[in-house]
């Protein structure tokens, strides 16, 4: 019955994941708010936001093309939509193949890409800038994110996610055994969700709003629906990949035990967000690659030889 | 119906979610600061829904603080034009509702209101936060109730 439930609720997407990224965004902000002494937005806050930002009109600035920008956001909402469908969602996969942590990769990539284009399209100098900066931070964070996601499918001998959630029921959660790795993945999802220390493409202060400085009511809409999915797409890829749960015992103990290490992730995201200080775009050039990279292949090189 | 519907849906949501970007036209920066009180622990507006926001296309509430000067009175216009509707405009300080201290300036053109339409007006010099608070909560009612500009 469990299973059937799955299939009906979770697993034809958009609905599930739409609920998932809005509560994602009211607990993050929550968080922070807490972090800062603040009360806080009240539950509803963010689809108020959604509905808002629909109801408004839909401007751009002259000389920027209508239909590449309404596409864009398009793009990366199907993009980030697809790639949370193949994601296991405490321990119920319908769409798992071999190799998917690649394709789950390769999506997620996506809304990067047209995060620039929308920057370059609506020709404002903030967004031009607000893009070249994303493809900066993409080049910096991407690499150690993959060497990091690597660690986990190596260990257990498949680029399936379901294969590395099944051996981590058996070897334990990997986590243990890659800590560091772990912490790679964390600084390469901060990075690509554009969050608070690595929020340089979007720094209120220094952009505006970067890319999207020039985007209003639905196409804004769609971009900030899109961060959220993506936001929780990579959360449940993180906690796949490096924490696992125990099969086969009540699948009612599996959604218990995922909701909660959700709630750990998001509170290590808000934590770092509220504890450290936006970087200089050079600054994270050179933590990228002077720092994170060869730690991950320090840390792979240590998954490889000792096998564990 | 349905209509009606989706109206009071919008309502709601525009009631509940308000992104102010605070502008100075040229008043002293007394209102300026007291704006950014609004955004501390202390008074924290985000739990009513309201963020500062920077760029005009996001935003709903244009906050003005101070005189509309002759140097910034096509700027202002030009921002309130790039703001998507509904918008409504929010004057804050004396000097915003009036000119205030600065009446008479050679510089100085007067209130907010002869530049753009404004839907609420803060008096106080500067104003205090928890006065725009409530100016704001006032503003909030007004969009339920149906009033809009622009
Ligand atoms: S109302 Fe008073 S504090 Fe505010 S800008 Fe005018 S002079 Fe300054």
């Amino acid at each position: 019955m469990f299973e059937g439930l799955f299939y009906l609720f979770v697993f034809p997407g958009l609905a599930f994941q739409v609920f998932c990224g809005l509560a994602f965004e009211w607990v993050d902000r929550k968080l922070l708010a807490r972090f800062q002494r603040r009360v806080g937005p009240q539950w509803y806050q963010p689809l108020a936001d959604l509905i808002k930002l629909f109801s408004k009109e839909d401007l751009l600035p002259t000389g920027a093309s209508g239909w590449v920008a309404t596409i864009l956001p398009l793009i990366s909402l199907a993009a980030v939509l697809t790639a949370g469908l193949y994601i296991p969602v405490a321990g119920f996969t319908p769409f798992s193949f071999e190799g998917d942590l690649i394709v789950i990769v390769f999506l997620m990539g996506i809304p990067t890409l047209a995060y620039y284009l929308a920057g370059m399209t609506s020709v404002g100098i903030y967004s031009i800038l607000g893009g070249a900066r994303s493809l900066l931070q993409y080049f910096s964070y991407e690499v150690p994110l993959l060497l990091a996601f690597s660690g986990p499918a190596i260990l257990s001998g498949s680029w399936s996610v379901a294969e590395i959630l099944k051996s981590q029921a058996e070897l334990g959660p990997f986590i243990l055994f890659q800590p560091v790795g772990f912490c790679l993945a964390i600084a390469g999802l901060i990075g690509k969700l554009k969050r608070d220390p690595l929020d340089i493409p979007k720094a209120k202060s220094e952009v505006v709003a970067g890319s999207l400085t020039e985007f209003s009511g639905g196409k804004l809409a769609f971009w900030h629906l899109t961060m959220d999915i993506q936001a929780i797409v990579g959360i449940f890829l993180l906690i796949n990949l490096f924490f696992g749960m125990p099969l086969g015992i009540s699948p009612w103990i599996n959604t218990l035990i995922f909701s909660g290490e959700v709630l750990l992730v998001i509170f290590i995201l808000s934590a770092s967000s509220s504890i450290f200080a936006r970087l200089r775009i050079d600054q994270l050039a050179s933590l990228g690659w002077r720092i994170l990279v060869p730690v991950g292949i320090i840390q792979l090189l240590f998954v490889i030889l000792m096998g564990v | 119906m349905f209509e009606k519907m989706l109206n009071r849906t919008y309502r709601w949501a525009q009631k509940n979610s308000l992104w102010v970007l605070p502008f100075n036209t040229g008043g002293c920066n007394g209102c300026d600061i007291e704006i950014l009180d609004l955004l501390t622990p202390r008074y924290d507006v985000e739990r009513m829904g309201i963020l500062a926001e920077a760029s005009p296309r996001h935003a709903d509430v244009l906050l003005c603080t101070g005189p509309v000067t002759y140097q910034t009175r096509d700027a202002i216009w030009q921002i309130y034009s790039q703001m998507p509707s509904p918008k409504w405009v929010v004057a804050v300080g004396s000097c915003g509702a009036t000119g205030g201290v600065f009446t008479g300036s050679d510089t100085v053109l007067g209130g907010v209101d002869k530049v753009l339409p404004v839907d609420l007006y803060i008096p106080g010099c500067p104003v205090r936060p928890e006065a725009i608070i409530a100016g704001l909560i006032k503003l909030q009612e007004k969009i339920v109730k149906g009033a809009e500009n622009g």
